[in-house]
């Protein structure tokens, strides 16, 4: 017999007989019964504790009062674990007197044993209300192998109530492994993509997995570039600048973007496009401007909405790619709801509408986010008509929400990106700081797999990025030369990321690899 | 209390022979037998052949089933209506499930076990039964059935229930109104203030109370 205190590892945390145990368990349970009678032999240590295996012969050979002396022997079971348990022995014991006929007796059980049993009435009622299936089961269809599989049963629901020492959970060495890869993962920064993990080696991904590096310039804008952002589907992006034009660029299969349409009928500058959910149409906007609907496939205007009195500043799409909705700068102009027609479906307007600088519908399509008179964030759930207000302290300068609908972020002109919850649980947000933002509108976005990354732009030409897990930045990416406006992640490849600068050129970043810079 | 001004009640004829059915409908409905003999002989009114014999039987009927006999109430149904319990399933498992009451307080519980299954079962898995099947089986856990949940159905009341619906159906197969014309004249005067109360959202007139109604 082993010495019982030894403990393994080299913090001396691990017993060693507990260890042994749960590998018996884990060599049980992928089937390898030799190996494991072998390993209890050689070691002393049994799998399953002495009460454990007594009460397997009991209820295996029906011997009910021994196992109901078991468990009530049993010293460290609560009251109520103790209660489901007899409950447990004696539901057995009730169906083999009912499959022998032995109403009576089934009968008794149920009123003097059962019943009295602290088990809730639920229980209590619905053995027997299933009585009448189980005699209807009893007559003569239950033979002995059936009636040794159902104690086999109760045996394991029994052993699943009791508590360690007495008996394991299942799987536990399965169980613990499984703990230690999900902390390694989830401590790992740069863990941008799926991959298979070995357990040979520490999880941990290399700089590697994210864009740091410039690949390509883009320089068809003939001024600022204010906004820009990728399709859904990864395979577009949309750019805006100062010199009134829109562009769609084309994303091919080895990641070169090349120029596909260009958007030229706005008479003034262009600071926001947003994609519809299924990207066959592209909104543009600006200050001092109308709402323009253009096909993508075509290049061509499809529509313009409002007039010269109402000023659009941001634009959103619901899931459908039917319904946009679009907010006014102009105080009392509010936001309106429209059809791809330009019919208006719904309004919220009227002398208590502050200004929307910018306006996001949550992908799940269930809440309306609107940024109220610079510093406030209003979430209006879309379906109940709920809204809960995040006031901010300082100037907000941008909106953008997690691709799985639950987390949205907004740039603070104090130098601060702000993480809040949609559903509006968290008492303080997430701040992430790092970059330099006072009088310019500076946007970020989340991205990467899981979007578990925050880019934003600066003022010092530079494009931050952070992971979500760490408010300081992990990567900063030189090469513009001018403020840095806007970025965007491609969401479908986790490792292009793009930025928009008033040095009128847009960056497409990768990552860090031995490539030619291709300027187009 | 704001009512109907009685003065409107004078212009109101009432014929001295539909009083007479009333009260008839009422007797007959509730077999009260010898009752219905002298008010029919004292107001001198006309009633089919064998109405004493239709309410004699009814009336026993009705009574066993009241005091939980429900075999027996069941035998002399299928004599009196032959088809009457096919066509009204819900009414032949209430009463059967009297049945089973009555085993379970004399503590028969086996048997009541056993008729539970060859009886109540065949009723099939239809949601209805199999609810009200479970909330009956529950009794037998326990030893003293007064005590549980479901001490309802060991009720008065819920015999009374039964035994009036059996009256119902009973009636209804004779082609006599299930409802007696009393109950329906409270009814509909109930009804209609309520509708009224729910028009006039000015000086309505209250709900109509029975009581205070015999009262004024």
């Amino acid at each position: 017999m082993e010495n019982v205190t030894a403990m393994l590892g080299p913090k001396r945390l691990i017993k060693k007989h507990e260890f042994v145990r749960i590998i018996i368990q884990c060599l049980n349970s992928l089937g390898y019964k030799n190996s494991a009678s072998c390993l209890e032999s050689e070691s002393g240590i049994s799998h399953k504790s002495p009460e454990s295996k007594l009460l397997e012969m009991q209820v295996l050979n029906a011997n009910w009062e021994d196992s109901i002396g078991i468990l009530n022997g049993i010293e460290d079971l609560t009251d109520e674990t103790r209660a489901s348990a007899l409950f447990l022995v004696l539901q057995q014991c009730l169906l083999e007197c009912l499959s022998r006929g032995d109403d009576s007796s089934a009968l008794a059980i149920l009123r003097k044993r059962v019943s009295p049993l602290k088990v809730g009435r639920e229980k209590v009622h619905n053995l027997a209300a299933g009585m009448l299936s189980l005699k209807e089961m009893g007559m003569g269809k239950i033979d002995d192998s059936s009636i040794c599989e159902l104690r086999r049963k109760s045996l394991v629901e029994l052993e699943k109530l009791l508590p360690p020492p007495i008996t394991l959970p299942e799987r536990r060495l399965e169980h613990l492994v499984e703990t230690a890869i999900t902390a390694q993962m989830d401590s790992c920064i740069y863990h941008n993509s799926f991959r298979e993990i070995s357990l040979y080696e520490d999880h941990y991904c290399g700089r590697d997995q994210i864009p740091t590096q410039t690949v390509q310039i883009l320089t068809e804008h003939k001024h600022e570039v204010w906004f820009i952002q990728f399709s859904h589907n990864g395979e577009y992006l949309a750019s805006s600048s100062r010199d009134c034009a829109a562009i769609i660029w084309k994303v091919l299969e080895n990641g070169v973007l090349i120029l596909r349409h260009m958007l030229q009928s706005h008479q003034n500058p262009v600071s926001f496009v947003a994609w519809s959910p299924d990207d066959t149409m592209l909104l543009t906007c600006g200050n001092g401007e109308v709402l323009k609907l253009w096909d993508v496939e075509t290049g061509t205007c499809k529509h313009t909405f409002g007039d010269h009195g109402f000023i659009v500043s941001s634009c959103a799409w619901f899931p459908d790619s039917k319904r946009i909705v679009c907010g006014s700068s102009d105080p009392e102009k509010g936001i309106y709801m429209w059809d791809c027609d330009g019919n208006e479906i719904k309004a919220w307007k009227g002398m208590r509408m502050p200004k929307v600088s910018d306006l996001a519908v949550t992908p799940d399509g269930e809440n309306l986010i609107s940024i109220f008179s610079d510093k406030e964030i209003r979430i209006l759930n879309v379906g109940t008509n709920a809204e809960h207000v995040i006031s901010e302290d300082y100037s907000i300068t941008s909106l953008s929400v997690s691709r799985d609908s639950k987390f949205l972020i907004v740039n603070l002109n104090s130098e601060e990106i702000h993480m809040w919850d949609v559903a509006g649980k968290w008492e303080k947000p997430l701040k992430y700081t790092g970059h330099k933002q006072n009088k310019y509108v500076i946007r970020s976005c989340f991205g990467g797999f899981h979007c578990t990354f925050i880019a934003s732009g600066s003022e010092n030409s530079l494009v931050y990025i952070w992971n979500r897990g760490n408010s300081t930045p992990l990567e900063v990416l030189s090469g513009h030369l001018m403020t840095v406006n806007c970025v965007s992640w491609n969401p479908r490849r986790h490792q292009m990321l793009a930025s928009a600068s008033d040095d009128h050129t847009i960056r497409i970043w990768g990552p860090s690899q031995p490539r030619n810079i291709t300027t187009t | 209390m704001m009512d109907v001004d009685p003065r409107q009640y004078e212009n109101v004829a009432i014929n001295d022979s539909d009083i007479h059915n009333i009260v008839l409908s009422y007797l007959v409905h509730n077999c009260f037998k010898e009752t219905v003999e002298s008010f029919i002989s004292c107001t001198g009114m006309k009633q089919p052949a064998d109405y004493q014999e239709d309410m004699e039987k009814r009336k026993r009927i009705f009574h066993f089933a009241l005091e939980g006999n429900a075999l027996k109430a069941i035998e002399l149904t299928e004599q009196l209506a032959n088809d009457l319990l096919e066509k009204n399933k819900d009414l032949h498992f209430d009463l059967l499930s009297l049945h089973f009451v009555k085993l379970v307080c004399s503590r028969k519980c086996t048997e009541a076990l056993e008729f539970a299954q060859t009886k109540l079962t065949p009723f099939g898995k239809v949601q209805n039964y199999v609810e009200k099947l479970e909330d009956f089986m529950t009794l037998l856990a326990y030893e003293e059935p007064e005590k549980s949940p479901m001490f309802r159905l060991l009720s008065l009341e819920y015999r009374q229930q039964v035994a009036d619906s059996l009256n119902r159906a009973l009636l209804a197969h004779a082609n006599l109104p299930s409802c007696s014309a009393m109950e329906r004249l409270i009814q509909q005067t109930t009804v209609v203030r309520q509708c009224l109360n729910q028009e006039l959202s000015k000086d309505p007139p209250p709900p109509f109370s029975l009581k205070d109604f015999l009262k004024s």
